[in-house]
């Protein structure tokens, strides 16, 4: 990602809990190496534990695809977890990589719980806390699967294949939001046939569920898929959707499930809809400049936003600059898939 | 004695040109031997010099050379730009380039010199181009975005294209994304994946974290070799990337040196710094210390020799990152180019601490 410029972050921070309820701080400072350790870590009173922090922090970069000797990482807890416990690890990860500019900033310090005994595979395996506050970055097989899926990616080891999209979605101002979609993917066994269940979206209303199912049907046709391969199954982050400008985004997400898209290195932004799936058509959609104006606002370095073509000509001026200027690339299309 | 005068005297051996210039991009070829119609021959001395002899010629090698047939091709192939995404991909046809009249050695020549070693078939060739394909991609130095702009595609290609000239010495004919259904089945990968999970057996919470010296190693060794690979040989890939350090790096180093950069004092102090720290990074490489010896006469620890080999493997990949580079800066303009002096001095410093790492007998660990 955007590492290329220096100076970026030198300090990030990101808050677990600790099997007491109480919270633990993990800081990560960047400094020049000066011939020392890759990483350091530090946890008061308990080496071992330091020990356990840098195995961590080092096993997760190998999933990395950018690396960087010129600098030592310090990655310190300000309280000290039992030996048994392991729901910081998800917190050091992220911290060691926000640090070095692999992760958008954050304005307060995130809460994140999770554990692996697969960071070199990017894997997450799950958390342990009974019941986290609202807003928890948790790892696990129902929350964040692997490290790729912070930006929608799919996992290249696991045997579902799931991928998220997100669509800009406006309530009125204030409560304007980006909203992901998550479409997960699983190969049918031979000889099984598809039924109705094929591709569902347990927290849909049935008339939603129906439009969901006719826009992956149409998206799919257009790929050319002559039999259903995949039993499917869509999330989205949000209750309380309106409107079907979600459909450009679901349509990408189940692109990238279905390993049928190209990957780009942050996430897809999208808005549009159509009536013609089945020609890969897309339309414009309401609330251009709202929806702009979140996107600007809201886009991160390597993301892609991707925006009906009808709307190109009334974009706001100067925001493709400033989407490229944060590291980010925006395209108006009229159709998906190849060029 | 007499037959031996008449053993030198018999019929140079035949050589099988079987598959080259289809399956086969190249193949060594024994000295004496004829060169096949439309074939290239390059003879590679000790030293790693290069030499051509033109197509239809005799192999005459001199003392201690070794020789090398290859085909221009075209070839074709199937590239997978995302690991993640594999039913869509690039389709390839490219061709070993006519030799550059301006350049005293061919990156093609080079390439066989430094990494050939046996038949270099086409499949294994169009591997190493998907992955570095695959890294430039995943560290954003090209960009292949979903829904795609002509734009896009265009800059894509140019880049893609001075890549595989400036890092393997062939030529674009062309490329366009393809389908690659039914040939590679998502959906089949996936249900191989689920049978591979099924036989792991599971490793919960409870059991105690593996000591950090073993998963380090063992996530070391995942990244040095492929599954399905011949497990990690210290010994053999450590020659390997000592020997494409050996090779490369002077010939890198006088790229850099003449990569027409635009003007500027500081600039050229830049380029100055950097093509200094790769001569001593070259001289690390050439005065580089036996894998199985502590000092003279003292064996080598096998932990150690494996540090030392995964140091060798990571200097060869930094390596690669700098052809990669150094194609980016032949295309680059004024603007982007604090950030390519930027990762060249990462380059280099990776190169600098791998090939330090390599030297020293144990690893000494401090904060």
């Amino acid at each position: 990602m955007s590492a290329a410029v220096s100076e970026a972050v030198s300090e990030a921070m990101f808050r677990s809990l600790l099997a007491d309820g109480s919270v633990v701080t993990v800081t990560a400072t960047r400094r020049p190496r000066g011939g020392r350790a890759d990483i350091k870590c530090s946890a008061p009173g308990a080496p071992a534990l330091a020990a356990r922090m840098q195995e961590v922090a080092r096993l997760a970069r190998h999933t990395e695809a950018r690396y960087d000797s010129r600098d030592q990482v310090v990655i310190s807890m300000d309280r000290a977890p039992g030996a048994q416990e392991r729901d910081w690890e998800l917190a050091v990860v992220l911290a060691d990589r926000a640090v070095r500019g692999l992760l958008p900033p954050a304005a307060v310090p995130q809460l994140a719980l999770g554990w692996s005994d697969g960071w070199h595979h990017g894997r997450i395996d799950g958390h342990d806390a009974g019941n986290p506050p609202a807003g928890a970055l948790l790892g696990g097989p129902q929350h964040l699967r692997h490290l790729g899926a912070l930006s929608g990616q799919p996992d290249v080891s696991a045997s579902v294949s799931s991928a998220r999209a997100w669509f800009p979605l406006h309530s009125g101002g204030i409560n304007d939001s980006l909203c992901w979609v998550e479409v997960s993917v699983y190969p049918l066994a031979a000889g099984e046939a598809p039924d109705d269940e094929a591709i569902a979206a347990p927290c849909l209303d049935s008339a939603r569920q129906h439009a969901v199912r006719q826009a992956l049907a149409g998206a799919r046709h257009f790929d050319g898929e002559a039999a259903p391969r995949w039993r499917t199954t869509v999330r989205f982050g949000q209750d309380g959707l309106h409107g079907n400008s979600y459909e450009l985004a679901l349509v990408l997400a189940d692109r990238l499930a279905r390993g049928r898209e190209f990957l780009p290195r942050g996430r897809i932004i999208a808005s549009g809809c159509s009536g013609a799936w089945h020609a890969g058509q897309v339309e414009g959609v309401e609330g251009l400049a709202p929806k702009c104006a979140l996107i600007a606002r809201e886009a991160a370095a390597g993301d892609r936003v991707l925006l009906p073509r009808a709307w190109e000509a009334d974009l706001p001026p100067g925001l493709r600059d400033a989407l490229r200027a944060k590291g980010a690339s925006l395209a108006c299309v009229e159709r998906i898939g190849l060029i | 004695m007499m037959f031996d005068l008449f053993k030198r005297m018999a019929r140079a051996p035949a050589f099988d040109a079987a598959g080259l210039g289809t399956e086969l991009l190249a193949r060594p070829i024994a000295p004496g031997c004829m060169l096949p119609a439309g074939a290239t021959g390059v003879a590679v001395d000790r030293s790693g010099r290069t030499r051509r002899i033109s197509a239809g010629g005799r192999m005459q090698l001199l003392d201690g050379e070794s020789g090398w047939c290859f085909h221009p091709g075209p070839y074709g192939c199937d590239l997978a730009p995302f690991a993640a995404a594999p039913e869509i991909g690039l389709r390839l046809h490219f061709a070993v380039d006519s030799p550059d009249p301006r350049v005293s050695q061919q990156r093609f020549d080079l390439f066989l010199a430094s990494e050939g070693a046996g038949d270099l078939s086409l499949a294994g060739f169009a591997g190493s181009i998907e992955a570095a394909l695959q890294r430039e991609l995943a560290q954003g130095n090209l960009d292949l975005p979903p829904c795609t702009t002509l734009d896009e595609w265009n800059a894509f290609r140019a880049g893609f294209n001075q890549l595989l000239y400036t890092r393997f010495g062939v030529t674009v004919d062309d490329c366009v994304p393809v389908d690659l259904r039914p040939g590679r089945d998502f959906a089949a990968l996936l249900r191989a994946r689920a049978v591979h999970e099924a036989d792991e057996p599971y490793v919960g919470v409870e059991t105690v974290p593996v000591p950090a010296s073993v998963a380090f190693e063992a996530a070391g060794a995942a990244v040095a070799a492929v599954p399905g690979r011949a497990p990690f040989d210290p010994a053999r890939e450590d020659a390997r990337a000592l020997r494409r350090l050996f090779l490369e790096l002077p010939c890198l180093m006088c790229r850099v040196r003449q990569a027409a950069l635009p003007s500027g004092q500081e600039l050229f102090r830049q380029q100055q710094a950097l093509v200094q720290r790769l001569d001593l990074v070259c001289l690390a490489a050439s005065t580089m210390p036996a894998l199985s010896l502590a000092a003279p006469g003292q064996p080598l620890a096998p932990s150690q020799q494996l540090r030392r080999a995964r140091h060798s493997v990571r200097a060869a990949a930094a390596l690669d990152e700098a052809w990669a580079l150094l194609a980016r800066f032949e295309l680059a303009e004024d603007r982007g180019l604090e950030a390519l002096f930027d990762d060249a001095d990462r380059i280099v410093a990776n190169l600098e601490h791998a090939t330090g790492e390599r030297k020293l007998a144990s690893a000494g660990e401090d904060a």
